[in-house]
């Protein structure tokens, strides 16, 4: 029988019957839609994972402070990790190029009558480059797609040099809605206020800042900011040396983890780390590169993949035994129907097609329907996961074809059953 | 020539004459323990265009005649030409081939297929010789010849018994067979349809087709030519 005959024929066959062709096919469909949101929660996660290490570039080395939770709280491990560490870096570590430090704290900041209780930001000189290279936030109006320079960041005024850092200069630069709760219109740049009680000079205003991503603008934080050279904040602020963040920049991308191990040795030796008992470092600072993260990424991703496939193949196991079973009480019903077939000179291998083309259909069926169901299951997946659930577009085809298989593969023994039937009984089956 | 070779000539040409020719036909099944002996050595000559009826008790074999006739069952011994061709023990492939292409079958119960039309029904043989081509128009022609053209596309459910058999005849026929084997063709009929039916075999036989028959019922037998009565898997001679 040709093709297209068979392909009637295993039609009407199932036509026959929509009900149970429907149920049989929930199977598949939930099988395969269960495929579709399990990978689109896998790929959510590792874009989210990448979005959120953006800022680590290729040539970038991300140094901090190692802590533990003790009694419910952040504890340092060891040594601090200190603003000389990092300035010393450059020159006694041959693969860094230089460095960048940061460090957060609380403040009280004053100006006449106005005080506000607010978090500041202490910085090397870069700190618009570095910025411009997370690309988390733009100016306010800045056009789409403009490339951005540290030169937009500034509103009013200056960012503090290079030279005030080294010098430890009192100087400081606002954010855009902390320059208006201080000074209510009036110019801040030159103006004097008081930042824990330390007199301070305003050399500059951040331009008004809003989130580069469209669908997070909330303006409020970003602009409640401000900045001042690393150096004066230890100095003024902390009795005790305090730890800070370094990232560092290496001269070769593609010697990375040779610089990596350099500055390891580099910090182990200033902070006087040696093998324990065991033979390995206690070390007390943490240090990351973008390797690092995608090599941790590409383990979770294998382990999420071997999971999802066990997954997959439970639940079309399921969908596929659902199939043979309602074949082969459909084969059993047609017996006269098949007798007939053999008697009128239909081969075995005719029979074999018609009921495997059948399976075949209910499972593509099955299929598609599951695709478009699990695609629309998406974004719940995304909301019971932190709204990280991205589809992955190789895992329509992909389910398509698994479904296919299970289709043939369930469909086979109903079908090679309705072959085998012996004409005579057949055609006497009551 | 010699004696041997003059001898096989003779028997050739005589066997020639045979549309279907059994010697020795037996055939044997085994259920459980014990064999069951359901045809016996039966010897059977029919020429083409005669109209032959199989009568006997249940069990006396001659369905299982029938089927072996029809090749949809192979002889445990002895040998069966078809058209004077050895058919006995062909593969299930070359055996369903002779069904498609030689043997037309008629059912008591007509064996239609309940979710086609008429037309599809008659066509059935056809599209399994993977013939697509004309294969409507022949259908047409043959439901044309048993009286319902004009009900070429409904459904078997939608016609009485009388119309459901003669779909199946004209089923057994579109393929133009070499013989047309029925078994008990009005058995689900009642007496009038049956005539019908009976009538028109007898209209098929009149245009030169070769028809078996098994039935129980003296009267339809006696539609036919000659009558093999059949006892314990043998023929009464």
């Amino acid at each position: 029988m040709t093709l297209y005959n068979t392909f009637k024929t295993a039609l009407l066959g199932l036509w026959a019957n929509k009900l149970r062709a429907m149920l049989t096919t929930l199977g598949v469909i939930i099988g395969v839609a269960s495929v579709i949101a399990m990978l689109a929660l896998g790929n959510g996660a590792r874009a989210a994972v990448e979005a959120s290490f953006r800022f680590l570039g290729a040539d970038q080395v991300q140094i901090s402070e190692r802590r533990t939770i003790q009694d419910g709280e952040f504890r340092p491990v060891g040594a601090k990790l200190t603003y000389s560490d990092g300035l010393a870096m450059p020159s006694a570590v041959p693969l860094v190029r230089r460095v960048s430090m940061s460090l957060g704290g609380s403040a009280k900041v004053r100006r006449e009558r106005v005080t506000l209780d607010m978090g500041f930001v202490a910085t090397t000189a870069d700190a618009l480059e570095q910025a411009v290279s997370t690309g988390d936030y733009q100016p306010v109006g800045h056009p789409e797609g403009a490339p951005l320079t540290a030169e937009d960041f500034v509103g009013q005024g200056r960012f503090f040099s290079p030279a005030e850092v080294v010098d430890g200069a009192e100087v400081c630069v606002l954010g855009a809605q902390t320059a208006a709760d201080l000074f209510e219109g009036d110019d801040p740049v030159g103006e004097t206020i008081h930042v824990n009680r330390m007199r301070c000079l305003v050399v500059g205003v951040i331009a008004e800042l809003e989130s580069a991503d469209a669908k997070e603008r909330y303006r409020s934080q970003v602009n409640e900011a401000l900045y001042m050279p690393i150096s004066t904040a230890i100095r003024a602020f902390y009795e005790t040396e305090p730890s800070v963040n370094i990232t560092a920049y290496v001269r070769d991308e593609k010697r990375i983890t040779e610089a990596k191990a350099q500055i390891v040795t580099y910090l182990r030796d200033r902070h006087t780390i040696e093998k324990n008992e065991a033979g390995n470092y206690e070390d007390d600072f943490d240090i990351t590169t973008r390797q690092d993260v995608l090599g941790a990424q590409q383990e979770a991703a294998n382990t999420f993949a071997v999971l999802l496939a066990a997954m997959a193949v439970v639940s079309l196991v399921v969908g596929g035994i659902g199939i043979m079973n309602v074949m082969l009480v459909s084969v059993t019903e047609r017996t006269r129907e098949i007798g007939t077939r053999l008697a009128v000179g239909a081969q075995r291998s005719d029979i074999v097609r018609q009921f495997l083309l059948e399976a075949v259909l209910l499972s593509a069926v099955g299929g598609v329907f599951g695709v478009a169901v699990g695609i629309l299951t998406i974004p719940l997946a995304a909301a019971l996961n932190q709204g990280m659930a991205l589809l992955s577009p190789a895992s329509i085809p992909l389910s398509l074809g698994v479904a296919l298989v299970t289709g043939i593969t369930f469909g086979l023994y109903p079908a090679l059953r309705a072959a085998r039937l012996d004409p005579i009984a057949a055609l006497r089956y009551e | 020539m010699n004696q041997e070779a003059r001898d096989k000539k003779q028997e050739s040409r005589e066997t020639d004459q045979w549309i279907i020719e059994t010697k020795n036909l037996s055939r044997t099944y085994r259920l459980g323990d014990t064999e069951v002996h359901a045809l016996r050595g039966v010897d059977v000559r029919i020429a083409s265009g005669e109209f032959v009826a199989l009568m006997g008790a249940s069990g006396s074999g001659k369905s299982t005649l029938l089927h072996l006739l029809g090749c949809l069952d192979t002889p445990t011994d002895g040998v069966y030409r078809l058209e004077s061709e050895d058919v006995s023990r062909l593969s299930h492939r070359a055996r369903a081939d002779v069904r498609n292409r030689r043997i037309g079958f008629i059912f008591q119960s007509f064996n239609l297929l309940g979710r086609a039309s008429a037309l599809d029904n008659a066509m059935l043989p056809l599209l399994y010789r993977g013939r697509v081509k004309g294969a409507a128009q022949q259908a047409m022609e043959a439901l044309a010849r048993v009286g319902l053209a004009a009900r070429a596309s409904h459904r078997p459910r939608e016609m009485s018994g009388g119309e459901q058999q003669r779909v199946a005849i004209a089923r057994a026929l579109v393929a133009d067979p070499a013989i047309v084997l029925a078994d008990e063709p009005t058995g689900n009929l009642d007496s009038r349809t049956g005539e019908e039916i009976m009538q028109l075999l007898s209209a098929l036989h009149a245009e030169g087709r070769t028809i078996v028959m098994v039935t129980h019922d003296d009267h339809v037998a006696s539609y036919a030519g000659r009558i093999l009565r059949m006892k314990d898997g043998r023929l009464e001679s």
